[in-house]
């Protein structure tokens, strides 16, 4: 059989050396081509990427799917769809399983080279393998971020249009207070409804209103905390704050495929990565976070996870933040955190969570560079 | 969570509070999509395997295979310090003469490299010249360490001593601006199963840089893989994966081609295709590597060759030289008794060995010896009364050859 044979060389005959240029694929950064590729790979795993968009978005579509059907349905025995709860659970749902899906696409893109045996391939291109590490962080972060910004958008979309209007009052401990007082302004107003206040408010064995007034000044940091919260969990976020708490799950969605991508390329065991990733994410961390453990609560500070409830913003966890909550989330993102251990300071919360991202890929990339192909 | 609560629009739930929850429905959604998964990949590997029965593509045939042409020696030992390293191997007719423009004639050249896996020496020393244009074969029984000296060159794992330089190149010092005109088979090609022929040549295409991805379809063109580009690599079979991986070198443009096994797993039309494929780009003046211990295909297709054994070469040159020069010729005798004239023959102690076969009487020549020789044979023969129909000289094929050097024999060269 004769066909035309196309010409591999410009003159159709020997290559000769050194009349092409050698492109620079020796050096780190990745270039358009190898990100979009590896993109390409790894959206081509149609199965795991289903996946991934499952967890991320399907929660959120689920459930608001069935509230607005509910709701057309029967609207006197359903309310609206949306509402300032259903906002904060879904974002932190969406936080939890972005986490997790994030980890799983992580670890694929981190050992599929390895177990489909093209890493060698690759690297017999003389193409830097720290460059083909670092091609994968944008090339998953592409398929991440545009998921969870889709389902963090139809939460704030049906929060904001399809949710019952804001009280005109905030409920403390019983009592109808106005809205957006400042510690102060909460202090005078309870001072000048003593009477309210000694039957509302948890001020002990008060037998005049002397003592009222005196509870209510020792006390007004513990009730103004709670009265934030009250104010927060029954009005939706504004703007701004919606804003950052979507920048809050797509951080931990990407610390989550950082750490999947980082830990995949150490082990090359994509199932174990992931294993340990959902471990870490739904039975460690919520244990480090709830528990304090003696002579090491600065270990349990060094878990992502608690850093990052610490950063958690407040819309996000006003129900729960007990006394010990109210991190330097505060200072951040105005959050709270859930947190059952006194919370860490701000540099040493940024500290840990930069840690992680650079500790995490860093090692990703060394053993990269080092394993035999 | 709840989802009833999500529903009904219940308090808001702490982050933690309800981990086990959502640890239990995380788990559930994991397993039921793997299960899904599963069932899903189990049917497209089913209805892949359907399509692996239609037809593969003829390859192109570039050129039939050539007869092996004497190339001389590059000699076993390396140019000493300062000194022009000796000319390398003239080309074969067909051939354009590369080596004759560069002043380092090495293709690959190693002194002294070694790799060891714990007490394990997979590479020992290893002296190695492979010159420009010639079509190469590495030699060695199984476990002789003939990969690990190709993962070695290639930078797939870190030598332990020694140097090495691919096109002049010394490597791993400037392994990327070596290895930018490096085509190599490791193993059996593996390439991402879910993508098709083509986007695997486009992730290797752009690891490689420059004008790889132009080079895309002439690769598959050149391979007969055009048709079957937009399949997934699932649905191929091994001899066109092995065809996929030699389109992937081709990217490169390769001056240098190093393929380890590429015969593995072929049928015999796959290795007629993949011998014809061999010898096309090595008349094109690309040096190729050719690593294997299918002796037959070594010989039907490379100018010169290295053994390898225990992790050492231990032998390098022109095939031919090489044969003619371990003196492995034998002399098959027709005589009327060959048992007689074998144990004259021993007890002379004028050849290396005698064997009784069905054909008669065969005799090992030793090493550098004549042609007077068998006319001494024949004398004797006769003096003693044997009749003799006829005497005729055997050339002993590589693969005798091999044998007679490689522990394989239980008898280290």
């Amino acid at each position: 059989m004769t066909t035309t044979e196309p010409s591999l060389s410009e003159a159709g005959s020997a290559p000769r050396p050194g009349r092409r240029s050698t492109p620079a694929i020796g050096a780190w950064l990745p270039t358009w081509d190898l990100i979009t590729t590896k993109n390409l790979e790894i959206r081509k795993r149609r199965g795991l990427v289903i996946t991934v968009a499952v967890l991320i978005v399907a929660p959120t579509v689920l459930i608001y799917g069935l509230r607005l059907l509910f709701h057309a349905v029967d609207p006197h025995g359903y309310g609206l769809a949306g509402s300032p709860a259903i906002f904060s659970q879904l974002s932190n749902l969406m936080a939890e399983f972005g986490f997790i899906a994030a980890a799983a696409l992580g670890a694929a893109a981190g050992t599929t080279d390895l177990t489909d045996g093209v890493f060698r391939h690759l690297v017999i291109t003389g193409r830097s393998r720290l460059a083909l590490y670092l091609a994968r962080i944008p090339a998953g972060l592409a398929i991440l971020v545009p998921l969870v910004a889709l389902a963090f958008a139809m939460n704030c979309l049906v929060t904001s249009y399809e949710s019952p209007p804001p009280p005109t009052s905030v409920a403390l401990y019983g009592l109808n207070v106005p809205e957006h007082l400042d510690q102060a302004g909460l202090q005078t107003w309870l001072l000048q409804h003593p009477q309210q206040a000694e039957n509302g408010l948890p001020v002990g064995p008060a037998t005049n209103l002397a003592q009222v007034r005196s509870a209510i000044d020792q006390n007004i940091a513990s009730f103004y905390s709670n009265y934030i919260a009250d104010e927060i969990s029954g009005s939706n976020p504004a703007d701004n704050e919606m804003a950052k708490i979507g920048l809050w799950v797509e951080l931990e969605v990407g610390i989550g495929f950082l750490v999947g991508l980082g830990l995949g390329s150490l082990t090359g065991q994509r199932t174990t990565t992931t294993i340990v990733l959902i471990a870490l994410e739904i039975i460690v961390t919520p244990i480090l976070a709830r528990v304090q453990i003696p002579y090491f609560i600065d270990g349990q500070r060094l878990v992502v996870g608690i850093a990052m409830d610490q950063l958690r913003p407040a819309a996000l966890a006003p129900a729960t933040s007990g006394p010990g909550g109210g991190g330097p989330g505060h200072v951040l993102f105005g959050g709270r955190g859930a947190l059952g251990i006194p919370p860490m300071p701000t540099w040493a919360m940024i500290s840990v969570i930069v840690g992680w991202i650079v500790g995490w890929s860093g090692i990703g990339a060394w053993r990269m560079m080092t394993r035999d192909a | 969570m709840n989802t009833n609560e999500l529903l009904a629009a219940g308090p808001v739930a702490g982050a933690h509070g309800q981990h086990i929850g959502i640890g239990l429905i995380v788990l559930a959604i994991l397993v039921l999509g793997s299960l899904g998964y599963g069932a899903v990949r189990l049917n497209n590997r089913r209805r892949l395997n359907r399509q692996v029965t239609r037809p593969e593509p003829p390859m192109p045939m570039q050129e039939p295979p050539r007869p092996r042409q004497e190339a001389p020696s590059p000699g076993p030992q390396p140019p000493s310090a300062g000194q022009e390293p000796p000319s390398p191997a003239p080309a074969p007719a067909r051939r354009a003469p590369v080596s004759s423009q560069h002043p380092n004639g090495w293709a690959v050249e190693t002194h002294g490299l070694n790799k060891r896996f714990g007490a394990t020496v997979a590479v020992d020393g290893v002296e190695l010249l492979v010159p420009r244009g010639s079509a190469f074969g590495y030699l060695g029984p199984n476990g002789a360490g003939k990969t690990t000296l190709i993962r070695t060159l290639l930078g797939l794992t870190r030598a332990d001593g020694g140097t090495m330089s691919l096109l002049g190149t010394p490597v791993p010092a400037e392994r990327s601006r070596a290895l930018a005109r490096v085509g190599a088979i490791v193993d059996e090609p593996r390439f991402h199963p879910h993508l098709t022929g083509r986007d695997n040549l486009r992730l290797l295409a752009a690891a490689r840089g420059g004008d790889a991805d132009q080079r895309i379809a002439p690769s598959l063109a050149r391979v007969g893989l055009t048709e079957r580009a937009g399949d997934k690599v699932a649905a191929y079979s091994m001899g066109m994966r092995q065809r996929l991986g030699v389109a992937a070198c081709l990217l490169a443009d390769p001056e240098l081609l190093i393929l380890d096994e590429p015969m593995n797993g072929l049928d015999p039309a796959g290795m007629h295709e993949m011998r014809a494929m061999i010898a096309s780009l090595a008349a094109e003046g690309r040096t190729v590597v050719l690593s294997s211990h299918l002796l037959d295909e070594v010989q039907r297709t490379c100018d010169a060759v290295a053994i390898v054994d225990h992790g050492r070469v231990i032998r390098q040159g022109s095939i031919d030289e090489l044969i003619r020069g371990a003196g492995a010729a034998v002399v098959q005798i027709d005589c009327d008794e060959p048992a007689r004239a074998a144990q004259l023959i021993d007890e002379a102690g004028i050849a290396a060995g005698t064997a009784l076969t069905g054909a008669g009487l065969t005799v090992t020549l030793p090493a550098g010896a004549s042609r007077e020789l068998v006319a001494d044979i024949n004398r004797r023969l006769v003096v003693a009364g044997i009749d003799v129909y006829g005497l005729r000289e055997v050339q002993a094929s590589l693969e005798d050859w091999f044998l007679s050097v490689t522990s394989r024999l239980g008898e280290p060269s």
